[in-house]
């Protein structure tokens, strides 16, 4: 222990200063302890309290991430069965020379439409993203197809647009200590992030005496420390709850009808739907208590003290929305911020899910563009500004019709058939929904490549599997995800593992064997020097980020505000000058554009309606209970499952109250089954009362693993949920009907 | 002197993010050696649950009951600072002495590795951390600021003096360096 006073360990190690690039909610500065080319340790950041960002587990664990021994770290090729698992180490020559060749039979027999590019979230910086680069090298190769929309807030996009015309709803969140009471609907940021300290903020708005609700179907971690109430709630009847606190505002004259003449158009109509005067039912707190399980007395109250409390905050995060009808409720609740002139002003909020910032936020990340549009997905009509789904469905398919499209091609109705598929950033076939179809639909697709760091279950039915970098092994630039107001800066650590490369690079290689005309793929050789160019690009970094040494030294750029950023503040101060973009240039609780679509399940004025898979459905004779699947916390989707220091501080597990446990036979830490007609799965159980009669909870990303009789034993709660999306294009993964048994109980 | 820790067990969420970075810091692997832990603690009937996490570290204690079971005298408590620590090489490891130092003391602190005759190693409030004037990993790694050290002296002016929180109970005869803001 004496020895520890000299220990030469400091002298040695260097400290480089960099960030994730997960899609993780949040973006936090990291110093990562570099010795002899290893990582030895990880720090967070050192900036003096309160501009500190703290990292969270995730990050602390980045170290046996990277150096894990499941890391791919050389180009494979499949040597069994799809799905298997079995493959032999290649050379990069011999996998690019193979794909190279597959690329080019699929064009010249099929046509490029049938090559298929499928990314996800999974690498979220803007240099070294596979997404980016391989989109610019199939674009000059003649084009590609692909899918539209997000998983996990594509209803809440769809909502904002409809609503706002925008998508950046959000403000900052030391805001919210101005505000005089929070409401926290499916909002847990002690497990999602929701922008790095976000719950700190929360806890000092908590500690300054704000007033808490949280409504969930479950008592999260964040409403253990925030919530003065919680109010349970059944999954998918938000939107109703929302709708009767709308009817008690409107009955005791509690809304705020200046704001709503002077900023919005449609409100009457939603009046008419929620007093009853269009279709003769009033959505009183009783209609809507039969329906979400709330006492019609919670929602009084909570409509009262709502609408009293000036300014207030109505906090309406991504989870309700991922579920069939899932953008009513996002719109609700942006109605219900606007019936209480919330919108726009300091402790208030615009509601809309996203919360996100423009200081900062992703969606304005930069990339290498294509030097012109993909080629199959020119002409046609333009999706610009439109709310038309299905116009995006011309050329592309839903992102969680992926498996279908593959399985069916156009015979299924979509755009085209797949020959050749490129997973890339992506564990799709464990993350959306029904695992098992999408098995199958892999297993007949002619051929298959994916860039990875891991053999995950999506992996395991490729014909080539190529070896990443890590974020470790790359500079390059990221984002803050929804929240700033700063910028951050990866700097390399280590040096890449074995053979991995990144997906840049990869495309650069695969470019000289591929036949691109006349053209010629531009390659970035030198690092920095496309970095620097790649800070100049988007417009905030370039007016923010004046000197990029700095940035990069610090691997950070903070800003600072003069006050907290507020959405919509501009509008609502001077509507003269500055319109909402949408077509009237307010908030349009009624849509035309919407109304133009002639679609009942996508009212122009927000509307609770039931769903496939709810309560009411008749399939919950057979399969009586809902599930939810919310973002882990302990990983990001299924990044990082393999990680055991994250395993074993959150060990995957269903949450089922004690009322659907104990007739069942069902006892805390038994081994239950979980199934409906998709899929069945093994886990444990976690009886708790943390969660509301009826519902059961397992968080997404447990590795798919299925057993010879086809039940999944990882715990992939994907294989019970449905392909489906919603109206405006949410993965309805939250709309799912099961039925448990105790495993030894079950005959099948 | 005596340092030891602080506790707002009212903003702790069970993140464990402390765990990890406790982990990372002192290079333990996943498995049963764990000198932070987090307990659980879940009471009431749906709707009205109430839940607590709380840290468990090594608290630092001030009369520590392990120094005088250890039959090799390898763990003691620095004058300069109360820190307890370990000589592990000197340690007979669990198996040979039945891990005594494990059984005296009420809050688990002692660990062991899962190899046969694992020596103990445990929490040590980041020595190395601590000559070099920064903070134990765990408290920088706390995403909620629920964590502070000090000496004790510090600590009580901050925070005062309670020595009680849900979950936890204070153990006159080893006497914990740790205060906390409970959660009720």
């Amino acid at each position: 222990m004496e020895n520890q006073e000299n220990d030469p360990i400091e002298e040695e190690e260097i400290i480089i200063r960099t960030t994730s690039a997960f899609d993780c909610g949040g973006r936090c500065p990291l110093r990562v302890h570099v010795k002899d080319g290893r990582i030895t340790r990880v720090e967070g950041d050192d900036a003096e309290e309160p501009d500190q960002l703290r990292t969270c587990l995730r990050c602390r664990a980045l170290r046996q991430y990277v150096y894990h021994p499941a890391r791919l770290k050389y180009p494979l090729k499949r040597d069994g069965p799809k799905g298997e698992g079995k493959f032999k180490r290649i050379t990069w020559e011999e996998a690019l020379d193979e794909i190279a060749k597959k690329l080019t039979y699929v064009k010249k027999t099929y046509g490029n439409s049938s090559i298929f590019l499928v990314t996800g979230g999974g690498y979220l910086g803007a240099l070294h993203d596979g997404t980016f680069a391989l989109m610019r090298l199939l674009t000059q190769f003649g084009g590609f197809s692909t899918h539209y929309g997000n998983v996990s807030s594509e209803g809440s996009v769809y909502a904002t647009q409809t609503q706002y015309g925008s998508p950046f709803v959000g403000n900052s969140r030391e805001d919210l200590l101005n505000s005089k009471l929070i409401i926290m609907w499916g909002w847990d940021p002690a497990r999602m992030i929701s922008g790095t300290d976000t719950i700190y903020n929360l806890i000092k708005a908590k500690e300054s005496g704000i007033k808490i609700f949280c409504i969930d179907p479950r008592y999260h971690d964040t409403a253990v420390i925030l919530a003065d109430q919680w109010i349970p709630i059944i999954p998918g009847t938000d939107t109703a709850m929302m709708v009767s606190m709308a009817y008690i505002m409107i009955n005791e004259n509690l809304h705020d009808q200046k704001f709503l003449d002077k900023y919005t158009v449609g409100f009457d109509k939603f009046k008419e739907y929620v007093m009853g005067d269009e279709d003769g039912v009033p959505k009183t707190p009783e209609w809507a208590a039969k329906i979400c399980g709330v006492d019609a007395s919670v929602i009084e109250q909570l409509a009262r003290e709502y609408a009293t409390a000036k300014p207030a905050a109505l906090m309406d995060c991504q989870g309700p929305a991922r579920s069939a009808m899932g953008e009513q409720y996002n719109r609700t609740a942006m109605t219900l911020c606007a019936m209480t002139g919330n919108v726009g002003r300091h402790g208030g909020s615009a509601g809309g899910g996203l919360m996100g910032i423009p200081y900062g936020h992703m969606f304005f990340g930069a990339r290498i563009p294509p030097p012109y549009r993909n080629p199959v997905e020119v002409g046609g009509k333009s999706v610009r500004g439109s709310l038309d789904l299905q116009i995006r469905f011309i050329k592309r398919c839903h992102t969680n019709k992926i498996f279908d499209a593959i399985a069916k091609g156009k015979e299924g109705g979509y755009p085209f058939d797949v020959k050749f598929a490129w997973f890339v950033n992506t564990n799709f076939l464990n993350q959306l929904g029904n695992t098992n179809k999408s098995a199958a639909a892999l297993k007949k697709l002619d051929y298959m490549v994916i860039s990875e760091l891991w053999m995950t279950p999506t992996a395991k039915y490729a014909d080539i599997v190529l070896p990443v970098t890590s974020i470790a092994e790359r500079n390059d630039i990221t984002r803050p995800w929804p929240s700033g107001p700063y910028y951050t800066f990866n700097n390399k650590a280590i040096e890449p593992l074995g053979e991995c490369k990144s997906d840049l690079k990869i495309a650069e290689e695969l470019s000289d064997s591929l036949d691109l005309g006349e053209e010629k793929f531009v390659k970035y050789p030198k690092v920095d020097r496309i970095l620097k160019t790649l800070v100049k690009m988007p417009a905030d970094t370039r007016k923010n980020i004046r000197d990029f040494k700095k940035y990069q030294e610090e691997g950070i750029h903070r800003i600072k505000l003069e006050a907290p950023y507020v959405a919509f503040k501009k509008e609502i101060d001077d509507p003269e000058n500055h319109p909402f973009k949408t077509p009237s240039g307010k908030i349009e609780i009624f849509s035309q554009r919407v109304a133009d679509l002639k679609n009942p399940h996508n009212p122009p004025v927000p509307k609770y309606l039931s769903t496939w898979e709810d309560r009411n459905d008749p399939l919950i004779e057979k399969y009586p209970l809902q599930i939810i699947s919310p973002h882990p916390p302990n990983r990001v989707h299924s990044e990082l499952y393999l990680v055991e220091w994250l395993k074993e501080v959150a060990p995957h597990r269903a949450w089922i109250n004690p009322v659907d446990a104990e007739p069942r036979e069902i006892k805390d830490g038994d081994q239950i089954i979980v199934f409906n007609n998709r899929g069945k799965l093994t886990i444990e159980a976690w009886v708790t009362e943390r969660i509301i009669p009826g519902v059961i909870c397992i968080f997404e990303g447990a590795w798919y693993d299925p057993d010879e009789n086809g039940i999944d034993r990882g715990g992939c709660v994907n294989v019970l949920t449905k392909d489906a999306y919603s109206e405006g294009g949410a993965s309805a993964l939250n709309t799912c009907l099961v039925q448990v048994s105790k495993l030894e109980n079950w005959s099948g | 002197m005596q340092v030891g820790f602080y506790f707002d067990q009212t903003r702790c969420i069970g993140c464990s993010a402390c765990r990890v970075a406790c982990k990372d810091w002192h290079d333990i692997p996943a498995g049963p050696e764990n000198w932070m832990m987090i307990l659980y603690n879940e009471q009431g009937k749906f709707p009205d649950v109430f839940v607590s996490y709380l840290v468990r570290p090594c608290y630092q204690c001030i009369d520590p009951v392990c120094i005088p079971v250890c039959p090799v005298n390898a763990i003691s408590k620095r004058e300069e600072d109360g820190i307890v620590v370990v000589d592990s090489e000197a340690c007979l490891g669990n198996e040979e002495c039945d891990s005594k130092c494990l059984k005296a003391c009420p809050y688990n602190a002692p660990q062991f590795g899962p190899e046969k005759g694992a020596k103990m190693r445990k929490c040590n409030y980041c020595l190395d951390r601590h000559l070099e004037g920064k903070l134990p990993a765990c408290i920088e790694a706390c995403r909620t600021r629920a964590l502070d050290v000090g000496t004790l002296e510090e600590l009580k002016a901050k925070y005062g003096s309670i020595k009680e929180a849900d979950n936890f109970k204070y153990s006159e005869r080893t006497k914990p360096a740790i205060i906390f803001k409970p959660k009720q």
